[in-house]
C-alpha cells in the first residue's frame, strides 16, 4: 500500500528585542547563570507584567511578511504549566485573540511550488534553561531566558515531506530575518521547531494517529527525523511492530531514533484562561500603519530587481537576499560607487575572506555600506593597490568610517611620482643583476621577483600597471 | 462534568479530593452547566465578542534593558541554590 505523510509545524522564533516581554531584563543569548532576572520573570508574589511594544511591533511585521490577517484586538492568556523553568506555573501566551490568523506562505522544491498555510503566529514568553544534575541529584534552575519573547509560528498540515519542510523553513527564516524580526538561529535556538507528524493511505481523508517531534536544532536533524519518523509510522501500520500513540517524542539525533516524552498533552489540557493581570492591546490605524509602511521589500522582488536592474548573476543575487543587512551594505555601497558588479565581487569575496577568519557567515556581515562604497572608489581610480585595499577592508571591519582618510594617515595612497618609482626600480634592478640576467635569458619568473620586491620598497602604493611597465622599460636598459 | 473529567483535572491540577468534596464539586459544576446551556439559547450572531471583562487596555512599554535586581538579591530567599542557579528536587530520570 502506498502511504501519504502529513505535516504540521509549530516554529518559535526567538524576537530581536533588547528587553523581556514583560519586564526590562536583558533578553540577550547567554550571560552568567540568573543574571538577567527580576522578581518578575522569577514569578516573585504581586509582580505585573507591563508588555514590551516592540514584542507587538515584531508580531505584527511577522504577521504581515507572512500574508496574515492581523487581529487588530489581541489578548495575552494563561497556559497551566508545571514544570519549575517557569515559577508561574503558567506561561502567559496567546490563545483567544492572536496577534496574527490566516496566513499564506509559498515555497519552492524540485516537485514545484506550493502555498502553505499559516494558521496563527502568537507572541509568548519562553521558558527558562533546567540542568539535571547527577552530582546533586537535583535539577538547576537559570531564568535568563525566562520570558525572552517569542512568537510561536503554527501552520496548518500541508506540507507532505521532509523536503518541504525545509523550504518552509528556510522561507520563514528569509522572511524574518529581512524584516528583522528574529536572527533565525537554529544552533542558538532562536529559531525551534516541533515537528506534527502521521502517515495515511494514500488518497484517504482520514488523518492518522499524530506525534510531535522536538528537540531539532539544525535542518539535518529536521530532515534525519522524519524520515525516520515516517518509516517509524509506515513500520507499525503494515507489520504491526508497535501501536502509535497520539504523544510528544524526543528526536536523538547521534542515535538516529526518536523517543517517546509523554502522553501528548491537548489543548483543554492546558486550561488556557485569559490572563487578568495583562488588559488587551488595541492595535489603531495609526499603529497598524507606521508597521505595515516599515516592512521591507520582499527577498523575491529584491532578487529580481538584483538581476534585471543591476545586472547581477541569479548566483549573486540569491546570495545577498539570504540577509537584509547584507542587502542594505550593498545597496549603500552601490549609491557611493555606482557599479554593483565590484561590490557584490568585493561583498562575496573579500568580505567572505576576512568573515571566514572571524568565523562568521555572510548574513553576519555588519560593516558601512558607504565605507565600502568609498573604498571600492579609491582601488577604482587607481588610488590604493588592491594589497593595501584589504588592509583598508580589515579597518573598515573594525569600524573605521572614512577608508579615504584612514588610506591617507597609513600611507597607502598610491604615489603619482614616476621619478620617485623611477629610482626605487632602478635601486632594486642594481641590486639584483642576477635576476635581470635570467629574465634576458627567457626566464619570466625572475621579472615577477624584481616586481615584487619594487612593491615591497612601495609599501604597495603603486599601481601594478605602471609598475611593471617601468620596471619593463628599466630592465631592458640594464 | 463527570467523575472521568473530574479525575483528569485532579490530575492535571495536583489535587487530590475526597469522595465527599467531589460530589460537592460535581454538583456546583451541574449547576454551572446548566446556567450556561440557558445563556446559550441567546442568540448572540450580532453581538462582538467581550475580550475582557474591564473596559481599559493595556500600556505598554519601550524595548529597554534595564538591569533592577542582582542575582544575589533575589536568591536571597531561595531554599537551595546552587553555583547560582535556584535548586529544585530532581524532574526527571
Amino acid at each position: 500500500m502506498k502511504y501519504e505523510t502529513v505535516i504540521g509545524l509549530e516554529v518559535h522564533v526567538e524576537l530581536a528585542t533588547d528587553s523581556k516581554i514583560f519586564c526590562s531584563c536583558s533578553a540577550k543569548f547567554g550571560g552568567e547563570q540568573n543574571d538577567h532576572v527580576c522578581p518578575a520573570c522569577c514569578g516573585m508574589p504581586g509582580m505585573l507584567p507591563i508588555v514590551n511594544k516592540k514584542v507587538v511591533d515584531l508580531g505584527m511585521t511577522a504577521g504581515l511578511m507572512l500574508n496574515c490577517d492581523i487581529n487588530r484586538t489581541t489578548t495575552f492568556d494563561k497556559k497551566s504549566y508545571y514544570y519549575p523553568d517557569l515559577p508561574c506555573s503558567y506561561q502567559t501566551t496567546q490563545w483567544f485573540a492572536p496577534v496574527a490568523v490566516n496566513g499564506l506562505v509559498e515555497i519552492e522544491t524540485s516537485k514545484g511550488k506550493k502555498g502553505v498555510r499559516i494558521k496563527q503566529i502568537h507572541m509568548e514568553e519562553d521558558a527558562g534553561k533546567l540542568v539535571h544534575d547527577d552530582w546533586t541529584d537535583s535539577t538547576l534552575v537559570d531564568f535568563n531566558r525566562t520570558s525572552v519573547p517569542l512568537c510561536e509560528i503554527v501552520s496548518q498540515p500541508d506540507l507532505s515531506s521532509a523536503e518541504e519542510v525545509v523550504a518552509y523553513l528556510e522561507r520563514l527564516r528569509s522572511l524574518l530575518r529581512f524584516a528583522h524580526v528574529s536572527d533565525c538561529r537554529m544552533e542558538q535556538g532562536s529559531m525551534r521547531c516541533d515537528v506534527n507528524l502521521s502517515v495515511r493511505p494514500e488518497g484517504s481523508n482520514k488523518l492518522g494517529v499524530r506525534t510531535e517531534m522536538k528537540n531539532m536544532n539544525s535542518l539535518s536533524a529536521i530532515t534525519r527525523a522524519i524520515e525516520y519518523e515516517v518509516a517509524r509510522h509506515i513500520d507499525a501500520l503494515e507489520n504491526g511492530t508497535e501501536e502509535l500513540v497520539q504523544e510528544t517524542r524526543r528526536w536523538d539525533d547521534i542515535k538516529g531514533k526518536s523517543f517517546a516524552m509523554r502522553n501528548k498533552e491537548t489543548a483543554g489540557d492546558y486550561r488556557y484562561f485569559p490572563d487578568p493581570n495583562v488588559m488587551p492591546i488595541v492595535i489603531d490605524d495609526e499603529w497598524f500603519d507606521k508597521i505595515k509602511s516599515s516592512l521591507p521589500e520582499f527577498p523575491e522582488v529584491k532578487k529580481s530587481r538584483y538581476v534585471e536592474k543591476l545586472g547581477l548573476s541569479e548566483y549573486d543575487a540569491e546570495q545577498l537576499v539570504q540577509s537584509r543587512a547584507l542587502c542594505d551594505c550593498f545597496e549603500e555601497a552601490c549609491e557611493v560607487c555606482g557599479s554593483p558588479k565590484d561590490v557584490v565581487n568585493w561583498i562575496i569575496s573579500d568580505c567572505m575572506k576576512v568573515l571566514n577568519r572571524k568565523q562568521m557567515t555572510l548574513d553576519m556581515l555588519d560593516i558601512s555600506g558607504k565605507a565600502l562604497g568609498e573604498l571600492i572608489v579609491l582601488v577604482n581610480d587607481g588610488k590604493v593597490s588592491r594589497m593595501n585595499a584589504k588592509k583598508i577592508l580589515d579597518a573598515i571591519f573594525e569600524g573605521e568610517e572614512n577608508p579615504a582618510t584612514y588610506a591617507e594617515k597609513q600611507g597607502f595612497i598610491v604615489s603619482n611620482d614616476t621619478g620617485a618609482i623611477e629610482a626605487i626600480i632602478k635601486s632594486v634592478v642594481d641590486s639584483d643583476p642576477k635576476s635581470v640576467q635570467d629574465y634576458k635569458s627567457g626566464k619570466e619568473k625572475a621579472l615577477m621577483a624584481l616586481f615584487g620586491k619594487c612593491m615591497r620598497e612601495l609599501k604597495g602604493n603603486c599601481d601594478p600597471q605602471i609598475l611593471k611597465k617601468l620596471l619593463l622599460e628599466c630592465v631592458e636598459k640594464a | 462534568m463527570d467523575k472521568t473529567i473530574l479525575s483528569r483535572l485532579q490530575k492535571l491540577n495536583q489535587l487530590s479530593l475526597s469522595d465527599k468534596e467531589e460530589e460537592s464539586v460535581l454538583a456546583f459544576f451541574a449547576d454551572r452547566e446548566a446556567e450556561c446551556e440557558a445563556l446559550s439559547a441567546i442568540d448572540t450572531e450580532k453581538v462582538e465578542r467581550m475580550v475582557h471583562v474591564l473596559p481599559i487596555l493595556t500600556v505598554v512599554r519601550e524595548d529597554k534593558e534595564i538591569k533592577t535586581f542582582t542575582r544575589d538579591e533575589l536568591q536571597k530567599g531561595a531554599p537551595e541554590t546552587e553555583d547560582g542557579y535556584w535548586q529544585v528536587p530532581r524532574l526527571v530520570e
